[in-house]
């Protein structure tokens, strides 16, 4: 054995400028330190040993320590990503070492969509991953990896920091690196929480070296859409409503239009209760209107918009965004810390929309002793959205209620009103909604502690504690009124609630090499989560005052008092292991086993196991690759395991309770008219033979990086079946009316190919660029549901064996009725008539029945694309990103509403145009008539289902940063600008505002438009990056 | 050393969590109970309470609104019967137009929901079964009494669901989820099954419950026997049990009013009825919300909605002959009422001034009659779209306004969810089930039969419950006049009864005017075989007022009965046999 020397260094970088922080190890040793301010080092060491010298994003170099004492080490510009370190399943982990299939998305290209919110910022960056985000903001994205493996809740498991928590909730700022795993290899070791996949997101930590500052900002500006809904004029309107009563065979009479061959359009639609009104009415007089009760009946004056409402620029608006983050970090060789504030401002360009949030997080790192850690990560933050009662629709509850453009937005005096005579039992809904006061408050705190200890050479303990505290507190104010059909007393409602998830986890990693060839690790730990909430609501009406300042519970009326309160519980009970092999550094394998226990299953079902294995190939380590020097890195690799998926499972499903409130089971026994005596139902069938889905995944990938990261790709195939999905049981109703246990029911299999391409390099001196696609696409099959039933339907939506999940179903129309004659010689079809849709006979009985109903369209898209190109020339720096979904379906449910006549809201331009009359037989709808029927519109059938293909750039960001040179002139590490824009164009054959719809929160919505909030509005930003 | 103390204390740690992660994971439900809390005397009368408190068809998961399953089956017994249109506008609630043209489909909203209310309701009934018989120490009479008021409630559910399906199956306390036999066939005959729940019923109900008006009590069984025999044309069987209800004298004919007046409802009219309460910590949810929409629309009495609007036709039979005070049976529907159609409420209009019916005004709102308190009804502005559904209002489901908030909800958007009990039997209903049962039985008497008939237009000749015009138009709540509101004639059937068609002419008309509106009508045709006939003369009349039904054809062997949910037959794995037709 040598003896122990000092040895002492400087470590430089780019331009021979010094790194601090780099760190600096003895291989094989727990001996290490970092570079300070002027990036030196000293180190005890011995002739022979061999020192690792890394920085992030740099190239490692290993230099054997000789007879010098002094070493001078250059580091280069890292140009691929295989030894940066990722943290991911208990473990941290070379890329270059991983087995399973893993993406790793960078802090930058997350921060490249101006969303707000995490979950959206991963769209397209992911190959394998599917996200549908929706625009509102604050609202959440739906999202799945490799498919969709079950019917309820798709979402993967969210880890922070080792820690269940949300990562809507962080700020995007603060994320180091987020890495999902997609296969069985990697995320079987969170068992039963594993099977939709898991991402795992690391926030950024303080480095050795002196105090960083970083600044960065943006101000944006939305626009809505230039187009909003396709609808008739006031004119067109009028015109369209004879005709619909005309082919009805109604009589020619409207509130509004008059008594007569021709329509005549009011000047005034409204004063007090009567419609119709021209301008020389003595109704109309401006000294009738009243509007407060106590001075007498209400009165109001609407005037006619004889140019029509352009009710979608009435509520969509530009508005402008803001967002600010500032972070503070250091250490040295033993302790480092990060400070964050961070603050955004999205408003939405939808009125009243709007995701406010401030965060704070402290993130430390204290050695304690050379064998001992201890650290925690922790975020407060304030999130504040308006109160939505439908996050996924805030505008419209439906389309059908577009108002008749001839209704201005208010009265004369500009004030709200409800309705009008003959306009539609469907308030003015925008008027009054502005109104609404509403607020939505969230309060988390999310983190973890964890101390670690080194001990026996080989072994490190690591305990960690965390996860997420979530206060909630929300109110809703909405003044009475009394208008034109429709009144309604004040009301407030009151709410809040918290819920707690933690996790507390202890493991034990043994680390060895033997003989230089074998590598080994291995983990064992245990896992306890539990998770509780409980939450309180009330609401009361009558409040003597509208002033916001009265609007508190104890002011409401004695009248119309509502509340109630809710929990939940659950806890998880988990043991698990898994061990990496290396020989060579070329062959690796991983195994990893875990036992979990769910209290949300039956006693008899609560424990499983969950194995996975993997293997990888490092070829380009063979000797035969040795002389290739194209081949940087080639990968191939391949997993098995089993997963499972305790959530839609409530933890009342193993038990028959027992229940009732007084609107469904209590009942005034004694007719009293003002009681209800106490009663009781059943509310729940218990199923404690529950268990949990399983998945079984199969993975088999390639990665390279060749040509030095000219060309990198990670491809991967898998095949995942899932089994046992947990369902509820669909029980008929001659079992009552209490709430069907979820069972396990039903498999479905996805197959697919996740592709990520990549280049980087550089044209010339100056330009260098970098571009990377990724790939997915999946096939999603159902293979088996619930015995002896082998579909179930869902509106529009029909989950059948051997069809994707919710395929659309319904009757396909083939044409028209184009005479008597011919619905005498076509198929028997229930309110058969000229005009009217003529539907596929698809069994050919000559009837046209619930049997003749087919497949429609199926909304998952064969394949989606993301696509970066970036490019950087001298100080300028460039980069966009396109996302493409395509081969999907959608159902435009506006244009239910809108091309079928039904009496009073607005109609489009194509009922009145281009529906069927006797000639126009080629027509695109059925004849404009007041009555909806089997024929045109009470069942689903393909009318509005359109091809939902898109391609959207995303974004587009040029920037600016300044030279070395004035940057030490002004004391400075960076400064840089940006200017960027959003969601610029949209390339879609689809007809309404954006293919990009769901109108759910799940996957048993998808693919459906109910003239949701577009996610497709441009926005321009202008930003600022600046270090210190 | 320290290493290992370290390690140590780890391998406690884990120990420790293992040793207790069997108790950590079992977690108990949070906010149910369990059935076994629920096992006791006062579980069991909660569990019961629950079972009656679908009578109104409200409160059942199985329903997405209300209205879809209503207790008073005001769109399958009243729109289907000829009494009314849907109402509101063709394309508000679709599926409800499909049933008014008898073009329902097997996936039709409404009837699932219906289905699901009634089901749900008897098996609320089983789970009382099931429980008490759990329950140690309950004394005989308690046992008893829980018995049969469980056994007349899910005796009425399945009656129900026998009138609008026929094949049904019969959900007894045996049929559980655990047991894994639910997947049920309708091929066995369901009449038996009812008859035996409420013969148990008859012999062990109280013939009075007291304060607890609510409650089935032996009489109420024996008038719901009563219907299940007419239902199946036993009318012998049902001669006696009507006897013993009518001899019993414990009810009588009220003022006709009064029944549909939340004030003065549970009177010694009504035989059973589903209480409808508010203001009660439901929202509305017990205040007949399955009528909720039946008001006159866009108005400060309801805001809303419009729905089931009188016919022509049906508003035709109150025309009486003004020399005999009684209805003209054959021509009735030769000319119209007069009405406004194409009038706007500022448009001058006066009412028919022929001889009528009084009932006729306390159960359609039609224009220049006061309505209720609420002032003269207006016409057209009270209308949601005349052009569809016609000109006349429903009256027999809305409050006076003087009793808003007393007996409508107070926080709802619709005074609609209110206080009026839905009177599934009345003892005008008894009565009239009694004449028919006296023409129809083997030894029946005409006279009696003319007598009960008779009971009640002299009732209705009562010209103090006639409808007056206000003493002041422009403020109702100053009272009324001693104008009569219309040309009201209305007088009993004079001399003897000798014809048994006649007779039953008579009676079924008498029903009409007598309980129109109140989801009986549908069911009388079918079981009088006349649907085809009445349906087909009613549907040529009402064209005219709404254009839609043009398309309409009631084809007797299919529509009959309402199909039978296709979720249903599905999930029965296809025991469950589709009605004819469908």
């Amino acid at each position: 054995m040598y003896s122990q020397e000092k040895i002492t260094g400087r470590v430089s970088g780019n331009d021979d400028l010094p790194l601090s922080g780099a760190t600096v190890f003895i291989r094989g040793s727990r001996n290490g330190t970092v570079t300070d301010s002027s990036g030196s080092f000293s180190i005890n060491g011995a002739k022979g040993d061999q020192l690792l010298i890394s920085f992030v994003a740099y190239e490692t170099r290993e230099i054997t320590i000789s007879s010098d004492l002094f070493l001078s080490v250059h580091l280069q510009n890292s140009i691929n990503n295989l030894n940066e370190v990722i943290v991911a399943g208990y473990v941290s982990e070379a890329v270059k070492d991983i087995t399973g299939s893993v993406a790793i998305v960078k802090p930058k290209e997350l921060t490249a969509v101006p969303a707000g919110q995490v979950e959206s910022m991963l769209q397209g960056r992911v190959a394998g991953m599917n996200v549908i985000t929706q625009a509102t903001p604050g609202a959440r994205t739906l999202i799945s990896i490799h498919g969709y493996g079950n019917f309820g809740d798709v979402s993967p498991l969210y880890i922070v920091d080792g820690s269940p928590a949300d990562i809507n909730d962080l700020n995007p700022d603060d994320i180091q690196s987020v890495v999902v795993l997609k296969d069985a290899g990697s995320a079987a070791i969170y068992g039963v929480r594993g099977a939709n996949g898991v991402v795992e997101v690391t926030t950024k930590k303080g480095r050795a070296g002196g105090t960083r500052i970083n600044f960065d900002n943006y101000l944006g500006y939305q626009i809505p859409l230039k187009y909003g809904y396709h609808v008739l004029n006031p004119w067109e309107m009028a015109e369209v409503t004879w005709k619909a009563y005309e082919n009805s065979g109604q009589t020619l009479s409207h509130p509004q239009y008059g008594n007569g061959a021709i329509p005549v359009l009011p000047d005034y639609i409204l004063a007090g209760s009567r419609g119709g009104l021209s301008a020389d009415d003595p109704a109309v007089k401006e000294n009738l209107y009243n509007i407060d009760p106590a001075a007498g009946d209400i009165y109001q004056i609407v005037k006619a918009n004889k140019y029509g409402t352009d009710v979608f620029h009435e509520i969509y608006s530009p508005t402008f965004s803001q967002n600010y983050t500032l972070n503070v970090s250091g250490g040295n060789d033993k302790n480092h810390y990060l400070f964050s504030a961070g603050y955004l401002d999205q408003e939405g360009t939808l009125k009243n929309t709007y995701l406010k949030r401030l965060t704070i997080r402290i993130n430390t790192e204290f050695n304690l002793m050379n064998n001992f850690r201890l650290g925690e990560n922790v975020q407060l933050s304030s999130r504040q959205t308006p109160y939505y009662s439908n996050a996924f629709n805030p505008g419209f509850g439906s389309s059908n209620s577009l108002p008749n453009p001839i209704m201005p937005m208010n009265d004369i005096k500009g004030n709200p009103y409800g309705s009008a005579p003959g306009l539609g039992f469907n308030k003015n809904t925008i008027g009054l909604d502005n109104l609404n006061l509403s607020k939505s408050n969230n309060w988390i705190i999310l983190g973890n502690m964890y101390a670690e200890l080194d001990f026996a050479k080989y072994f490190t303990f690591r305990t960690n504690f965390g996860g997420t505290l979530d206060n909630q507190y929300y109110y809703s104010y909405q003044p009475g009124f009394n208008l034109y059909a429709i009144s309604s007393p004040n009301s407030l409602m009151e709410g809040s609630g918290y819920s707690r998830k933690w996790s507390w986890q202890n493991t034990i990693v043994f680390s060895k090499s033997f003989h230089e060839d074998h590598s080994v690790k291995f983990l064992i730990g245990t896992e306890y989560i539990s998770s509780y909430g409980r939450s309180l609501w009330a609401s009361r009406v009558n409040f003597f005052s509208d002033d916001p300042n009265y609007s508190y519970l104890s002011n409401g009326g004695v009248d119309g008092q509502n509340n109630s309160s809710q929990a939940y519980n659950s806890a998880i009970y988990s043991i698990f292991s898994r061990l990496d092999y290396a020989y060579k550094d070329k062959y690796l394998l991983t195994g990893t086993l875990r036992r979990d226990g769910s209290s949300v299953f039956g006693p008899e079902n609560r424990y499983s196991f969950f194995p996975s294995v993997s293997a990888g190939w490092r070829i380009s380590k063979e000797n035969f690759a040795s002389g290739l020097s194209w081949m940087t890195d080639l990968k191939l690799r391949g997993s098995w395991g089993k997963l499972g998926f305790d959530g839609n499972t409530p933890l009342i499903n193993q038990f028959t309770l027992y229940g009732g409130d007084p609107a469904s089971s209590f009942y005034d026994i004694n007719g009293r008219s003002n009681t209800a005596s106490l009663g009781f139902r059943n509310t729940n069938i218990g199923n404690p033979k529950t268990g949990w889905q399983t998945d079984i995944q199969t993975n088999i990938g390639l990665d390279g990086t060749l040509w030095n990261s000219k060309l990198t790709f990670s491809a991967d195939w898998y095949i995942k079946k899932s089994t046992g999905l947990l369902f509820p049981l669909s029980l008929p109703y001659v079992l009552g009316g209490a709430t069907a246990p979820y069972v396990n029911v039903g498999d479905i299999e996805n197959k697919g190919i996740d592709l990520l391409l990549g280049s980087k390099g550089r044209f010339g001196k100056d330009l260098r660029y970098d571009f990377t696609i990724t790939y997915t696409s999946y096939d999603n099959t159902i293979l088996k549901l619930n015995d002896g039933q082998n579909y179930f339907d869902n509106g529009i939506w029909r989950n059948q064996v051997g069809h994707p999940i919710s395929s659309f179903y319904g009757y396909k129309i083939i044409g028209f009725f184009n005479s008597q004659d011919d619905v005498a010689k076509s198929p028997v079809q229930n309110k058969a008539a000229p005009g009217r849709f003529k539907y596929l006979d698809a069994n050919g009985d000559h009837k046209i029945s619930d049997t003749d109903r087919v497949f429609l369209g199926n909304p998952n898209p064969k394949f989606s694309l993301g696509l970066n190109i970036a490019f950087t020339y001298k100080n300028f720096d460039f980069s966009a990103f396109f996302y493409g979904v395509f081969g999907n379906d959608v159902f435009n449910g506006v244009r239910q509403g809108t091309d079928f006549f039904s009496g009073s809201q607005a109609k489009s331009k194509i009922l009145l145009y281009d529906s069927w009359t006797p000639e126009h037989k080629n027509a695109k709808v059925s004849i404009n008539e007041n009555f909806a029927n089997f024929s045109n519109k009470t069942v689903p059938n393909s009318y509005g289902i359109e091809n939902g293909s898109y391609f959207r750039n995303k974004s587009m960001i040029l920037g600016y940063s300044l030279g070395k040179n004035t940057l030490q002139k002004i004391r400075m590490k960076q400064l840089r600008i940006y200017v960027q824009v959003a969601n610029l164009f949209t390339i879609t054959s689809y007809t309404g505002l954006d293919p990009e719809s769901i109108s759910g929160g799940d996957v048993a919505f998808t693919g459906v438009d109910g003239g949701n909030y577009p996610n497709n509005q441009i926005q321009w930003l202008f930003g600022l990056n600046i270090g210190l | 050393m320290r290493y290992s103390k370290n390690f140590f204390i780890f391998l406690l740690a884990e120990a420790l969590l293992f040793s207790c992660s069997k108790k950590v994971l079992d977690l108990r439900p949070l906010g149910q109970l369990d059935p076994t809390a629920v096992t006791n005397k006062q579980g069991v009368a909660a569990l019961l309470i629950g079972a009656y408190s679908l009578l109104d068809g409200v409160g059942t998961p199985n329903s997405a609104y209300p209205f879809e399953s209503a207790g008073s089956n005001w769109v399958f017994g009243s729109v289907t019967g000829s009494e009314a249109h849907v109402g509101s506008e063709p394309t508000d609630q679709p599926e409800l137009a499909s049933i008014e043209t008898f073009s329902t489909t097997a996936s039709n909203e409404y009837v699932l929901s219906r289905w699901g209310a009634l089901y749900d309701g008897a098996q609320r009934c089983n789970d009382v079964l099931r429980t008490m018989r759990k329950v140690s120490g309950l004394t005989d009479a308690d046992t008893i009494e829980f018995r049969a008021e469980a056994l007349f409630l899910r005796a009425f559910y399945h009656f129900e669901a026998k009138k609008m399906w026929n094949r049904i199956p019969f959900v007894d306390e045996n049929i559980t989820y655990e047991a894994g036999n639910y997947k049920m066939s309708n091929e066995v005959d369901t009449w038996p099954f009812i008859e035996e729940d409420l013969r148990y019923a008859v012999d062990h109900l109280p013939e009075s419950q007291g304060e607890q008006i609510g409650r089935a009590n032996h009489y109420s069984a024996e008038a719901l026997l009563a219907k299940v025999y007419l239902f199946q044309h036993k009318y012998d069987a049902a001669k006696i049990l009507l006897d013993e209800i009518i001899s019993s004298k414990k009810y009588r004919l009220k003022k006709y009013s009064e029944n549909f007046n939340a004030s003065t409802k549970n009177n010694e009219e009504s035989v059973f009825a589903a209480q409808s309460s508010v203001n009660d910590g439901a929202q509305g949810g017990n205040g007949n919300s399955g009528d909720a929409l039946n008001q006159p629309n866009g108005n400060s009495l309801s805001q809303c909605c419009g729905f089931f609007q009188p016919s022509q036709y049906f508003v035709n039979h109150f025309k009486t002959v003004a020399a005999t005070g009684l209805p003209d049976l054959d021509n009735f529907n030769q000319v119209d009422v007069k009405n406004d159609i194409g009038l706007f409420s500022s448009d001058p209009f006066e009412p028919y001034d022929g001889t009528l019916d009084p009932r006729l005004d306390w159960t359609v709102g039609r224009r220049g009659i006061p309505y209720l308190d609420w002032g003269i009804h207006p016409g057209f502005d009270w209308i949601r779209e005349q052009s569809s559904g016609g000109p006349y209002s429903p009256k027999k489901t809305s409050i006076y306004a003087s009793q808003v908030g007393t007996y409508s909800q107070a926080s709802s958007w619709t005074i609609g969810e209110n206080a009026i009990n839905i009177n599934l039997i009345r003892y005008a209903d008894v009565l009239l089930w009694a004449a028919e049962a006296e023409v129809m039985s083997t030894n029946g008497s005409l006279a009696k039969a003319q007598d009960y008939v008779n009971q009640l237009r002299n009732r209705a000749n009562d010209s103090s419950d006639w409808v007056y015009k206000y003493k002041d138009v422009n403020n109702p709540a100053a009272g009324y006049s001693d104008v009569k509101a219309a040309n009201y004639v209305v007088k009993p059937y004079p001399g003897v009864w000798t014809d048994h068609t006649f007779a039953m002419k008579a009676i079924r008309y008498e029903r009409m005017l007598e309980l129109g509106m109140e989801g009986h009508r549908f069911f009388d045709l079918v079981r009088w075989g006349i649907a085809e006939n009445d349906i087909k003369i009613y549907l040529k009349k009402e064209v005219n007022i709404s254009g839609y039904l043009s398309d309409a054809e009631f084809k007797p062997a299919q529509d009959s009965y309402f199909p039978i949910p296709q979720s249903e037959i599905d999930k029965s794995d296809h025991r469950l046999n589709q009605n004819p037709g469908y």
